[in-house]
């Protein structure tokens, strides 16, 4: 789905769901963003993958979509991972928030 | 019944019918004109009902325009179409037909056959051998017209006739050109080293016609810059030139491809209106990359002037006019934009004149643009190539001036506080910092810090009713200084983690300052740029 903006394409199996977002996402996107990943998600999924290595801008109205996102899961015991290159924008905005101090954010999809 | 006096010499009526066009009616509105001469009609024939029935514009029906004696007529809005009834008879064989039976096998509209008419005479309203409308009469009584009747009331026709082209034809220039005017945008919008300057001629001959210009910017920061030209003339031209402009306006949104904002565009034309042809240019100018990327639809090609002080055509594959009904697919070509040029787009009414071969107009065109201000490109180009002669066709024209200003120069961006703007401010602080030098990280950095001022501004300095965000950027030294304004009063974070924007701003600057005044607030923001 595309918005104004950004794009989330997911790619899901019974288990596991991979949200890839391309784009930028601040406050006029933030709300399409947040229901596309949690429509992604249904309740027999075990982990969730979002991508933001294409992202080239993320605020913190954005991280408060993932921030809600996470705990969301957390209650739902569903696992949660980040995937943001080292010194990219989506990365550096990780940093400043502490989001990956309660989310694992790694380097690629291995 | 009326009691009929014995019929008027010829002669006689004839006086009479000169006063049909005379001077006293030129100031009426066409309903006022008709019902006049109709009150006129009834008068020398001595009947009892007169009605005008117009063609209607684009359809094949007759509307009930002007009555007197069957006024419902028009109050009830009655449209008959041609080739059916009695004025449908009328219309379709373009000859006067006399009826001496009024019932609904004769006559359509149930309003005539409940007035008690009993013999009609009816005759077509033409204009250079075309059906402009119908003008008939009835009596209560039944009543034998004859020939010197049916001659009388076609030539009462004739000079309404007459009448009605002159004012329909006013009517419609003035509709076009109101709708023209309302529709070529007022003010161009302001982007940052980018400028602007238009001109719009109607042509001489036949008034305003399909042409029209636009720019806007797109949501991803890229500037859309429009040209097009509807095939035709007048009314007509005018309204599908302002559904192509909306048609394209609406797939620009969701595409910033030219190619394919123009294929569906053509899609959609063709699909609703299988008869319009136009050409059109489109450029989207990402100022980014520093490049431009066009698509053109049997549209001439945009004339360039360089820093170096050479001048050329835009050189680029050009693909078919739109409603042209071809299958080829259209292409786009990435071409890179050079600081300091000047781009000019014109539709042909600027350079085709009769007698002149067209590359000697387009050599003038070349000579005429030069790399200066927009406006006064717009001036020598209108100077040279239209001087004091009316043109014969319209001519829009848009020039476009990328400015060379140095490096680091201060940007002040104002925007209307709405989320929508928040990319447009990333684009404009990116090239800013891109073009004074600034490291990735810093460039990173800065971009996320203005991005959360200008967003805080957004969602909470202002009620509903909006407001404007100031952006001030200017190099110190090594340091970027930017100042966030908005005219509103912050009002309290509301729901959970909103704390975070500060700690971003505080992390990602050298000096993070906001200083609330009693009619606004600013804030202050200081990175260098070198690190």
């Amino acid at each position: 789905m595309t918005a104004l903006g950004v794009t989330l394409t997911t790619r899901s199996d019974d288990a596991s769901v991979l949200v890839v977002v391309e784009g930028e996402i601040d406050l006029s996107n933030a709300r399409f963003v947040e229901d596309q990943l949690l429509a992604a998600i249904t309740n027999r999924t075990l982990t969730v993958t979002v991508d933001l290595t294409a992202v080239s801008y993320i605020d913190s109205i954005g991280m408060r979509v993932l921030f809600a996102l996470s705990s969301r899961l957390e209650v739902a015991q569903i696992g949660f991972k980040i995937i943001a290159s080292i010194g990219s924008p989506a990365r550096r905005v990780i940093e400043i928030s502490g989001f990956d101090v309660i989310v694992e954010v790694v380097e690629s999809d291995s | 019944m009326t009691e009929y006096p014995p019929p008027l010499p010829a002669v006689d009526r004839l006086r009479d019918i000169h006063a049909v066009t005379d001077a006293a009616l030129a100031h009426l509105d066409i309903e006022d004109l008709l019902g006049e001469l109709l009150e006129r009609v009834r008068e020398i024939l001595h009947v009892d009902t007169a009605a005008v029935l117009l063609l209607e514009t684009n359809s094949d029906f007759l509307v009930a325009t002007a009555a007197k004696g069957v006024e419902d007529e028009v109050v009830q809005g009655v449209r008959i179409p041609v080739g059916r009834g009695f004025a449908g008879r009328i219309a379709a064989e373009k000859r006067a037909v006399v009826l001496d039976q009024v019932d609904h096998t004769t006559v359509l509209n149930p309003i005539l056959r409940d007035r008690g008419i009993k013999s009609m005479l009816g005759v077509p309203l033409l204009s250079a051998g075309k059906v402009l409308g119908v003008l008939h009469v009835g009596t209560l009584s039944p009543r034998e017209f004859t020939n010197e009747d049916i001659e009388l009331l076609q030539l009462v026709a004739d000079r309404i006739a007459l009448a009605t082209q002159a004012r329909l034809s006013e009517t419609e220039r003035s509709a076009a050109l109101a709708l023209q005017h309302s529709l070529l945008p007022g003010r161009l919008p302001v982007v940052p080293g980018i400028e602007f300057a238009a001109r719009y001629v109607p042509g001489e001959a036949e008034g305003v016609g399909g042409d029209w210009y636009d720019v806007f910017t797109l949501g991803s920061g890229s500037l859309c810059v429009v040209m097009g030209d509807v095939v035709g003339r007048g009314l007509r031209a005018a309204v599908v030139m302002g559904r192509l402009r909306s048609t394209l306006r609406a797939y620009a949104i969701t595409t910033d491809d030219p190619a394919e904002i123009l294929a569906m565009v053509d899609k959609k034309l063709q699909h609703f209106e299988p008869s319009e042809m136009a050409t059109a240019l489109l450029m989207v100018l990402d100022v980014n990359r520093d490049v431009f990327r066009i698509s053109a639809a049997g549209h001439p090609a945009p004339v360039v002037a360089y820093p170096d002080g050479s001048t050329s055509l835009l050189e680029f594959d050009v693909d078919p006019p739109l409603g042209a009904r071809t299958p080829r697919r259209r292409r786009t070509t990435e071409i890179p934009m050079q600081r300091g040029s000047v781009v000019c787009l014109y539709t042909d009414g600027l350079i085709e004149r009769r007698g002149v071969p067209l590359d000697d107009r387009l050599e003038m065109l070349c000579v005429a643009v030069r790399v200066e201000p927009a406006e006064d490109v717009c001036a020598s180009v209108m100077k040279a190539l239209v001087g004091a002669e009316p043109p014969v066709d319209d001519i829009a024209l848009l020039c476009v001036r990328i400015s060379n200003d140095g490096p680091g120069l201060p940007l002040v961006l104002d925007f209307a506080a709405e989320p929508s703007s928040l990319a447009r401010i990333r684009t404009a602080l990116r090239h800013w910092l891109r073009d004074v030098g600034a490291t990735e990280a810093a460039t990173i950095d800065l971009v996320m810090a203005v991005g959360e001022a200008t967003a805080n501004a957004i969602e909470h300095a202002y009620g509903p009713a909006g407001g404007t965000v100031t952006v001030d950027i200017r190099l110190e030294g090594a340091d970027a200084v930017v100042r966030v304004t908005d005219a509103g009063q912050w009002r309290d974070a509301r729901g959970h983690g909103r704390g975070r924007g500060t700690h971003i701003m505080n992390t990602t600057t050298d000096d993070f300052r906001v200083e609330r005044r009693n009619d606004g607030t600013d804030v202050f923001l200081r990175r260098r740029i070198d690190r």
